[in-house]
């Protein structure tokens, strides 16, 4: 297997990106993680670019590239904005279960909106009683008369409040072990019974909205349901390893990058006993740390984003992207914060959210002891 | 008198709507320093087209010795074809050595075309021309932003020409020369030839509001710092408090936090001098600086102590460019 | 209606780093190490009025330039902005080129690479600014053009257009074939999307040397420069300056007789604005 490399096409479309960001995205970050806003208007504008809709195939309106690409729009966002990156990390969570599950007429009926970013898209699984045990899920599906009513409550749900299209994993049998058997339903969030619970005040990734989800006696119809019956938790397991972590781990290396950019900027301007700050050894240190961060996150995350591309397996190789950025994320949020002294505690500097914004990423897709475990699982197995 | 085979500094002066723009007589100033450079003197003489131009008599004033008028119905608008192609059947005829036009939208347009069909060089929004020891008109033009200055020459081709920015060169002073002779050219015979493939309709004047920039002895320019629309009130009320005008930079044109464009001060916009000049949240970025560097007195406030507006300040404050702004207003209103 | 729709662009290095452009004393060269090279800004606004045009009218757009080789990668942004073509004029005897030596070859480049019923520029490039390219070009042409054009209508084969100058402007009919110069003002440069960037590489990007156009080698580069350039000085803009300090009520005490010294009487301004003379 060769290393990865990016394309011309690549280089060139994260510049495309990077230019839209600029613009539309770096200069309201800090205010909507002040103001606890997701900005929900840039997903039309976002879709017209090509980002909402990145790995869905042009006939279902999509830009028809990959995960290496998805990857890039998310680094670029994640760069002045964690927050709003978790949240088009998690519509693509949303749409990837319908357009690698999908019928035909599902996809039809839901890619070309979601990839225009004309609808946003959601994925609840996670519930109060855990979320890395989904085995375990309390929220039930009943067929009864030709139709599913779904009951439960979800929480912990990224675009809970915004999202358009929600997906759900619901316990709808048990197999012959008594192990419980899920089923995953595409539900319209205009559906009667279903709803958006309580919001979440969250420490980090305030550009997007966490909360609760309710189904309450939410009738559907079975066009509702999300590849076969019963056999719903590859379909919620791929997507949570596969574009989840993979997102998380794109998120933190917008913000490995960002804590350099930062850092080198902050070093090179603010002048301490007649010289610049970037002179002093102890902080030359500090950027070197978060320069080989950035570099090693980038790579794990953007080789097992190009695994995917290539079909390979992929899962374990995310887990390790994803523990990794994500830890590392946090240590050079820290660290940068420590090269700008008091500064780096002011808010009008973007350092402290981007502390924030790291601690936050951890939960999301499973912590950092989840993927430990699978990953040395992995190991002993001898992959 | 004519100037058939004396050369000549021409200075083309600038009529819109029968009136004379002042950057004609800041070049007619130059004009006579270059004449006294010049190892042999060669007259000064203003060109003007239109239907026609009130004060005549001020070309005179500011170093005019000569003045040639081109009037003529079809000449009341700018229009490039036309202007041009009088200008060309002047220069072909009467052959001077250096021509001068102010770098105006005007005159931004009409010397680069000029200097084409005469295959000349044109020396572009010069902030000054000079004589040197060969003789030839050195013209210094910036470049980068201002950032470079370098000097263009023009020996080979003729005449030599430059467009100068106005303002660079300082207010204009009458000088105490007789009366110029007033030449009138017919362009008829060059009307004639014209395809018709531009026409001008209409000229538009937009009205003023407040203390033009240029005549402004207090300037109060904001920048990107300013931060939003709502703050950039303040820079507008103390303006108005203080009698002066109001500048930006581009950012602020950008944002259209002011209504015109008129009001950028820097390389691509206006090059002001006032005594004194008040920079709120301006970095200070070279084609920003090189728009106000001969201000008298320069205050800035910048909330980043390296920001390279402080360098080309008299007072520095680092601060909030809107803390500072609303303390001063509230402390002048009493 | 169709039309072949040409845009001159050029290659600039990015305007935000020419505070650190230096002048190397001895060689008397430009320093510009390290200072990335982009689109010159107001040409994207050019390029924009290009696609607007096609697509209210049909036809196509090309965008030329006259640069070094690594420009390619600068026309293939364009091709991803939307542009149908590109044509990169590059050979070293277009090197030293004023803006007559300029203007001469990209008209040489412009007749070569078809027939064009609108030309677009931008009003001036960040770097030389001489703004003088546009109205040159039009010349070797010999077609109408106007300068600084903050807003336009085509209206079958001619030109509704608006010139912007000091505190007005002029409204002009014009015939096609003509160029424009537009400003920053007139429009806001799309996004390249994502979709753009794919459709980019399989788009006609052509290489043009001198050896392929029709020209006249004594009007190009440094030898068809009727202007040539002397010294070159960066001016020093440096000031001996005090610095006030304090809490914010007393900087501006501080200010305030700052602004006295210099003459301003702040009292009397302070009575008309209250009204109470």
């Amino acid at each position: 297997m060769g290393f990865f490399q990016f394309t011309e096409e690549q280089e060139m479309l994260r510049k495309a990106v990077r230019e839209f960001v600029e613009a539309e995205i770096a200069p309201h970050a800090a205010e909507w993680d002040e103001k606890h806003y997701c900005p929900v208007e840039l997903f039309p504008k976002m879709g017209e670019m090509g980002i909402t809709g990145i790995f869905v195939p042009e006939e279902y309106g999509g830009a028809g590239l990959g995960h290496v690409e998805r990857a890039i729009c998310l680094e670029e966002i994640s760069r002045y904005s964690a927050g709003l990156g978790i949240a088009l990390m998690t519509h693509h969570l949303g749409i990837a279960p319908i357009l690698y599950f999908g019928t035909d007429e599902q996809k039809q009926k839901y890619l070309p909106d979601l990839a225009a970013g004309k609808k946003i898209c959601g994925l609840s699984v996670t519930e109060p009683g855990g979320g890395s045990d989904f085995m375990g899920l309390k929220a039930t599906g009943e067929f009864k008369d030709g139709q599913w009513v779904i009951n439960g409550r979800k929480c912990f749900i990224t675009n809970a409040s915004v999202a358009d299209v929600d997906i759900w994993a619901v316990v709808t049998g048990q197999d012959e072990k008594g192990r419980a058997l899920m089923t995953v339903f595409i539900i319209d969030k205009d559906t009667p019974g279903h709803a958006p619970g309580r919001e979440e005040n969250k420490i980090g990734l305030n550009g997007s909205s966490t909360g609760d989800v309710i189904c309450n006696d939410v009738v559907l119809g079975e066009e509702a349901v999300l590849g076969e019956v019963n056999k719903g938790a590859k379909i919620a397991l791929s997507a949570i390893q596969e574009i989840g972590r993979a997102g998380m781990a794109a998120i933190s290396v917008g913000i490995l990058r960002g804590c350099l950019e930062e850092g080198v900027k902050f070093s090179n301007e603010r002048i301490l006993y007649g010289k610049p700050l970037n002179r002093l050894q102890a902080i030359q240190f500090i950027i070197a740390e978060n320069r080989v961060a950035y570099e090693a996150a980038k790579l794990l995350t953007y080789h097992a984003a190009s695994l995917k591309d290539a079909g390979k397996p992929c899962a374990n190789e995310f887990s390790m992207a994803k523990l990794f950025a994500t830890e590392a994320a946090i240590e050079a949020a820290k660290k940068t914060i420590d090269l700008m002294g008091g500064y780096g505690c002011i808010n009008e500097y973007p350092v402290g959210r981007f502390l924030r914004d790291a601690i936050a990423t951890i939960p999301a897709g499973g912590t950092s002891h989840i993927q430990k475990i699978i990953i040395a699982g992995n190991a002993i197995r001898g992959n | 008198m004519t100037t058939n085979g004396a050369g000549g500094i021409w200075v083309v002066a600038e009529q819109v709507a029968g009136r004379i723009n002042s950057v004609s007589y800041e070049l007619l100033n130059k004009a006579q320093q270059l004449k006294n450079q010049l190892q042999k003197p060669e007259p000064v003489v203003a060109v003007i087209l239109g239907k026609g131009a009130e004060g005549l008599e001020q070309l005179s004033n500011y170093g005019a010795e000569e003045i040639i008028t081109v009037f003529a119905e079809e000449l009341e608008i700018y229009q490039n074809d036309l202007y041009v192609a009088v200008l060309q059947a002047l220069i072909e005829e009467k052959k001077p050595s250096i021509v001068l036009i102010g770098a105006t939208a005007i005159g931004q347009d009409l010397a680069p075309m000029l200097g084409a069909r005469l295959k000349t060089g044109v020396a572009a929004h010069c902030v000054d021309v000079r004589i040197n020891e060969n003789n030839q008109m050195v013209a210094v033009v910036p470049a980068f932003g201002g950032k470079v200055l370098g000097d263009i020459l023009c020996p080979n081709t003729s005449p030599q020409m430059a467009t100068l920015k106005p303002g660079v060169l300082g207010k204009p002073v009458p000088l105490e020369k007789p009366a110029a002779v007033v030449t009138a050219f017919d362009p008829s015979a060059v009307l004639q030839e014209d395809q018709g493939r531009i026409k001008a309709l209409e000229i538009v004047r937009e009205e003023q509001t407040g203390v033009p920039l240029e005549e402004a002895e207090v300037i109060v320019a904001g920048g990107w710092g300013i931060g939003s629309r709502e703050n950039w009130d303040l820079v507008e009320e103390l303006a108005r408090l203080l009698g002066g005008a109001v500048g930006c930079t581009r950012p602020v044109v950008d944002e259209q936090w002011v209504q015109s464009e008129q009001q950028m001060i820097g390389t691509s916009g206006k090059s002001v001098r006032p005594k004194v000049y008040l920079a709120f949240g301006i970095s200070g970025a070279t084609h920003h600086l090189c728009g106000m560097k001969d201000s008298g007195l320069v205050i800035s406030v910048n909330k980043d102590a390296t920001a390279p507006i402080f360098e080309a300040s008299d007072v520095r404050i680092v601060g909030d460019a809107r803390t500072i702004l609303t303390a001063l207003i509230k402390r002048i209103k009493g | 209606m169709s039309l072949n729709i040409t845009v001159c662009i050029k290659p600039v290095p990015d305007p935000d780093y020419y505070d650190k452009i230096t002048i190397d004393p001895v060689k008397k060269t430009i320093t510009r190490a390290g200072i990335p090279t982009i689109i010159n800004p107001v040409d994207k606004n050019a390029v924009e009025a290009a696609l607007q045009v096609k697509e209210k009218l049909g036809g196509k757009v090309v965008v030329i330039t006259m640069a070094p080789p690594n420009a390619e990668e600068n026309l293939r942004e364009l091709l991803a902005m939307g542009a149908d073509e590109a044509v990169l004029l590059t050979d070293r005897a277009f090197a030293g080129a004023d803006t007559l030596a300029t203007s001469y070859a990209l008209a040489a480049g412009l007749k070569k690479s078809g027939p064009f019923d609108l030309v677009f520029t931008g009003t001036e490039s960040a770097d030389g600014a001489t703004s003088q390219v546009p109205a040159q070009l039009a010349e070797w042409l010999d077609i109408p053009h106007l300068w600084n054009v903050q807003e336009f209508e085509v209206e079958d084969h001619t030109l509704k257009a608006k010139m912007s100058m000091e505190n007005g402007y002029i409204n002009y009919l014009v015939q096609m074939p003509a160029l424009l110069a537009v400003k920053r003002s007139i429009n806001k440069p799309r996004y390249t999307t994502v979709m753009g960037v794919m459709k980019a590489k399989k788009k006609p990007l052509t290489v043009l040397t001198a050896a392929d156009l029709d020209v006249e080698p004594e009007r190009l580069g440094l030898q068809g420069s009727p202007t040539k350039a002397g010294d070159i000085f960066t001016p020093s803009l440096a000031r001996k300056g005090q610095q006030l300090t304090g809490e914010t009520e007393e900087i501006v005490e501080q200010l305030i007789q700052v602004l006295r010294g210099a003459g301003l009487n702040l009292e009397s301004l302070n009575v008309n604005e209250a009204g109470r003379e």
